[in-house]
C-alpha cells in the first residue's frame, strides 16, 4: 500500500509536533501542516491528502468552516476533527459540516491511529 | 512522579507564554471596547488552545482552570454587554494563575506548588460566576441540526431494526452517534433512533441505541456500514418486525441554520505577516557569538597577512576584504533577527496601569508611539522592569487623582505616553505624563539632607538640574514609599539599568505640567557571559566562552611564593599555570596557601591564571575600549556592573600572548 499523505491543521505548533510525531512514527507522510482555517483550505487544494487532522478553534477561519469547504471541494476528502474535551456540540457541527470522524484531546498515539485506521478501513 | 518531560514543553511553554500575554491584554482591552465586537472570540480562542496543549501533556490544573475560564468567557460574550470588572478581574487572575501554572511546568517543577488545590479552587470560583450569570439573550446553544423531525418511508420498504452500543471510552457520545445516523442516513431512511445523539451530549459512554431504518439493503450490508466508525460495538442489525414501522406524523419544519458558535474571525485579526518560524533565542544569540567569532578570525587572517611575501599578499588580501564583508553582512543579519518591537515591552502594561490606577482612585489613559520600533532583544528584556517601574513611578507619584485633577482644570483622565523613536544608531524610549511634575525644592532639600549634595553648592544648580537629582541612590521624594511603585526599586536602579546597556537617562520637568524621562538606549548590544574574578582588589571579568574550568591549587607548597609561572593538572591534563596580578603588575592580596584558577582555552592551547578570588558571573554589554587603554595588551573592552562602577574585560587571547612574552623575557634574563 502506498504510504499514506496526512495534512495536520492546528494553530499551536505543540500540537501539530505532537501529531507529526505520532503519524510519522507509524509510517504516514505528512504532507504538509497548517496553522489556520485558510491555510488549510489552500493547503488541501494544493497537497490533496489522504487525511487531514483539523483543530476546531483557529484564527481566522474555523476548522468546521474549512472542513466544509474542504469537503464541498472534494466530497470523498477524509476530515478528522480534534478537538477539546466539553467541545461537543462544535463537534457535531463539524460532522454535519462534513467531517468524518473526531478525536478528543488529550488523545494518545494510539488513540488517534485506531479512529485514522478505523475511518481509512485498515 | 518522575515523569520525563514531554517531548515539546518547551514548544508548549512559549505559546502558551504568548498566547497568555495576549489574553491579559485583550482582557483589558474588553473593558473598553463597545459590546459585540470579535475581541470575545479572540479571548475564547487563547484559552482553549492553551487548554487543548495543557490536556495532551496532561497538566490538568491548567486544563481546570482553562476550561472553566472558557465557559465563562462564553456566557460573558452572550451577554452582548460590556462585561463588568468583577469578571474581567476574575478572568485576569485566572489568566495569572495560568501563566503561573505554565512556568510550574516549564522549569521549576521539582519544587511543590505552594497550594496544590488552588487551580481547583480557582475553577469553581470561576464556575460559580458562570452559574450566577444569566443565559444569554438570545440563547446561542450550538444546537446541532438534529431536528425531532419524523421522517417518512415507503411503507414497502423493508425495516431494519439496528441496536449498537457506545464504548465506555467514548468521549463524545452525541458526537458518536451522528456519525452513525449520518451513516445510517445514507443507508436508507431512518425512522427512528433512541436516543437521539443531541440527548447524548455530555454523556458518558457506554449507552446502548436503537435505531429503525427503512432500506432495501441486505442487513449484511448495513452491518458492514459500522466497520469504518470507532468506538461502536455490540452492533445487531435484523428484520424488523411489521408492527414496528411508525405511523407518519406531520413533519416538523426543518430548525433554522444552526448558530455558529465559532463566528469567522477573519479581518478581525492583525493582518497575517509573512511565514515564520520560532527559534530559540539561545539559538539566535549563539549565532550572533558565532558571527562575531568569524569576524575576528578575519582580522587575525588580515594581520597574519602581513608576513606574506608582497606578491602573495595583494591576493590574499582581496579574499580576505570579500570574506570579511559577506560576514558583516551575516553578522548585522543576525542582529537584525534578534530585533523586537518596543511593542513587546508595552503590551503587558495596560494591565498593571489598569490595576494600579483603580487601586489609587485614578484614571490613566495610556498611549503608546512607535510600538513597531525595532530593538535589540537583549535592550528589549533588560528594560523590561525600568520600563514599569517609571510607567508605575508616573501613575503612583506623577499623575493626580481624578478630584484633583478636576479641582485644577486638568482633564479627568491623566495622559501617559510611552514612545520610541528610532534616531541614527539610537533608539529613543520616552514615558511622560501631564501630572504634577517633579518638586524640584524637595529634591534638593533632600540631598542636602541626604549629604549627597553640599548646601554651598545651591545656588549652582539650576531647576532642571535639581530633577536629575532624583536619579541619586536612596533618594524619593516621599517619605514613604508606597508598595505599589516602591519595592526598594528607584529611579537609580532604572539609571543604571539603562547605563548599563550602554545608554543615558533624562528627566525634564514642569511644575503643574508633568514630567518626561528621556533613554538613550544602543540600537544592538554585545553581551557577554563574564566570570568575574577579584585581583589586586579590583574586580575584572574573563569571557565565559574561552573557560573550560575553575579550579583552586595550592602552588606554593611546591615551591614557594613568587611563581611566575607552573604547570598545573587540570582534568588530567598538565597546563601553565600564571599569575593575573603579576601579569598586570599589580599586587596579590591573596594570603599565601591554596589559591582558585580559571582554566581558559584559546587557540586549542589551554592555560591557567592565578586570581584572589572568585566573584561570580555576571551577563553584561560588552563596550568598546576607548583611547588610551584599547592599546593595552590584555583587555577586551569595558562594561558597567549593576552598581554603576566599570569593569575591565579581559582578553584571554591577549593575556596568553602577554604570558608567553613574560616567559620568554624570564628565559632570556
Amino acid at each position: 500500500m502506498p504510504q499514506r499523505r496526512v495534512l495536520i491543521v492546528d494553530d499551536a505548533l505543540f500540537m501539530r509536533n505532537t501529531l507529526r510525531d505520532i503519524f510519522t512514527a507509524a509510517g504516514f507522510a505528512v504532507a504538509g501542516e497548517a496553522d489556520d482555517g485558510v491555510q488549510a483550505v489552500n493547503l488541501f487544494r494544493e497537497l490533496k491528502p489522504d487525511l487531514v487532522t483539523m483543530d476546531i478553534v483557529m484564527p481566522y477561519k474555523s476548522g468546521i468552516d474549512a472542513t466544509r469547504e474542504i469537503v464541498q471541494h472534494d466530497p470523498n476528502a477524509v476530515v478528522i476533527m480534534c478537538s477539546a474535551l466539553g467541545q461537543e456540540s462544535l463537534v457535531m457541527e463539524a460532522i454535519e459540516a462534513g467531517a468524518t470522524d473526531f478525536i478528543v484531546k488529550p488523545f494518545r498515539g494510539e488513540d488517534v491511529l485506531a479512529v485514522v485506521k478505523k475511518v481509512l478501513g485498515e | 512522579m518522575a515523569h520525563a518531560p514531554h517531548k515539546y514543553l518547551h514548544a508548549f511553554v512559549a505559546e502558551a507564554t504568548e498566547q497568555l500575554e495576549q489574553l491579559a491584554s485583550e482582557l483589558v482591552r474588553i473593558e473598553q471596547e463597545a459590546p459585540g465586537g470579535t475581541l470575545w472570540d479572540s479571548i475564547f480562542r487563547r484559552v482553549h488552545s492553551v487548554k487543548g496543549s495543557a490536556a495532551t501533556i496532561g497538566l490538568s490544573g491548567i486544563v481546570a482552570i482553562a476550561h472553566a475560564a472558557e465557559t465563562l468567557i462564553g456566557k460573558l460574550k452572550a451577554q452582548h454587554a460590556r462585561p463588568e470588572r468583577t469578571h474581567v478581574d476574575l478572568l485576569l487572575q485566572a489568566t495569572d494563575a495560568l501563566v503561573q501554572e505554565v512556568q510550574h511546568a516549564s522549569g521549576t517543577a521539582h519544587a511543590p506548588r505552594a497550594d496544590e488545590g488552588a487551580p481547583l479552587a480557582l475553577a469553581a470560583r470561576l464556575a460559580e460566576a458562570s452559574r450566577l450569570l444569566p443565559d444569554g439573550v438570545p440563547a446561542p446553544p450550538p444546537a446541532p441540526r438534529i431536528a425531532a423531525q419524523k421522517p417518512v418511508a415507503d411503507p414497502g420498504t423493508p425495516r431494519l431494526d439496528v441496536a449498537f452500543s457506545l464504548s465506555k471510552a467514548c468521549q463524545a457520545p452525541g458526537a458518536r452517534s451522528l456519525i452513525v445516523q449520518r451513516k445510517l442516513k445514507g443507508l436508507g431512511v431512518l425512522l427512528e433512533m433512541d436516543p437521539q445523539p443531541a440527548a447524548l451530549m455530555q454523556k458518558k459512554g457506554g449507552v446502548r441505541v436503537t435505531a429503525l431504518l427503512a432500506t432495501a439493503r441486505p442487513t449484511d450490508e448495513v452491518r458492514a456500514a459500522f466497520e469504518g466508525i470507532p468506538e461502536v460495538e455490540e452492533i445487531e442489525v435484523r428484520p424488523a418486525p411489521i408492527a414496528n414501522a411508525p405511523s407518519p406524523e406531520p413533519q416538523a419544519a426543518e430548525e433554522g441554520g444552526a448558530v455558529r458558535a465559532v463566528p469567522d474571525t477573519a479581518g478581525t485579526e492583525e493582518a497575517r505577516t509573512d511565514a515564520t518560524v520560532r527559534v530559540r533565542a539561545q539559538a539566535l544569540d549563539q549565532l550572533l557569538d558565532q558571527a562575531a567569532e568569524v569576524l575576528h578570525g578575519i582580522a587575525r587572517l588580515r594581520e597574519a597577512a602581513r608576513h606574506l611575501p608582497e606578491n602573495a599578499a595583494a591576493q590574499f588580501e582581496a579574499e580576505i576584504d570579500r570574506l570579511r564583508r559577506t560576514a558583516r553582512d551575516l553578522h548585522s543579519r543576525v542582529m537584525n533577527a534578534r530585533l523586537t518591537p518596543f511593542s513587546s515591552l508595552t503590551e503587558r502594561l495596560p494591565r498593571a496601569i489598569r490595576d494600579l490606577a483603580h487601586r489609587l482612585g485614578k484614571e490613566v489613559e495610556l498611549e503608546v508611539q512607535g510600538g513597531a520600533v525595532e530593538l535589540d532583544r537583549t535592550v528589549i528584556e533588560a528594560l523590561a522592569d525600568p520600563l514599569t517601574h517609571l510607567v508605575r513611578n508616573a501613575v503612583d507619584h506623577g499623575l493626580e487623582t481624578s478630584a484633583q485633577r478636576i479641582s485644577m482644570g486638568k482633564s479627568v483622565r491623566g495622559l501617559l505616553v510611552l514612545s520610541a523613536r528610532r534616531e541614527r544608531d539610537k533608539v529613543l524610549v520616552e514615558v511622560s505624563d501631564d501630572g504634577a511634575g517633579f518638586d524640584g525644592e524637595r529634591l534638593r532639600q533632600r540631598a542636602i539632607d541626604m549629604g549627597a549634595l553640599s548646601p554651598d553648592r545651591l545656588p549652582e544648580i539650576n531647576e532642571q538640574q535639581s530633577y536629575e537629582l532624583a536619579f541619586l541612590p536612596g533618594l524619593s521624594t516621599r517619605d514613604e514609599a508606597t508598595d505599589l511603585s516602591g519595592r526598594g526599586v528607584g529611579l537609580d536602579a532604572v539609571k543604571s539599568a539603562v547605563e548599563g546597556l550602554g545608554g543615558k537617562i533624562a528627566l525634564r520637568s514642569a511644575p503643574g505640567k508633568g514630567s518626561r524621562f528621556t533613554l538613550e538606549l544602543p540600537l544592538s548590544v554585545s553581551m557577554a557571559n563574564l566570570l568575574l574574578v577579584q585581583v589586586g582588589g579590583e574586580l575584572y571579568g574573563l569571557p565565559m566562552t574561552r573557560i573550560v574550568a575553575t579550579t583552586e591549587y595550592d602552588l606554593s607548597a611546591r615551591g614557594g611564593e613568587g611563581f611566575e609561572a607552573r604547570s598545573l593538572a587540570v582534568m588530567g591534563q598538565l597546563v601553565r599555570a600564571y599569575s593575573l596580578a603579576k601579569l598586570f603588575g599589580l599586587p596579590s592580596l591573596a594570603p599565601p596557601g591554596p589559591r582558585p584558577f580559571a582554566v581558559l582555552e584559546v587557540d586549542g592551547i589551554t592555560f591557567a591564571l592565578s586570581v584572589d578570588r572568585l566573584a561570580g558571573k555576571k551577563e553584561a554589554v560588552l563596550k568598546p575600549l576607548f583611547p588610551p587603554i584599547d592599546r593595552i595588551k590584555g583587555l577586551a573592552g569595558t562594561t558597567v556592573l549593576g552598581n554603576g562602577r566599570p569593569l575591565l574585560v579581559l582578553d584571554p587571547r591577549g593575556l596568553h600572548e602577554l604570558a608567553e612574552v613574560s616567559q620568554r623575557l624570564r628565559g632570556a634574563a
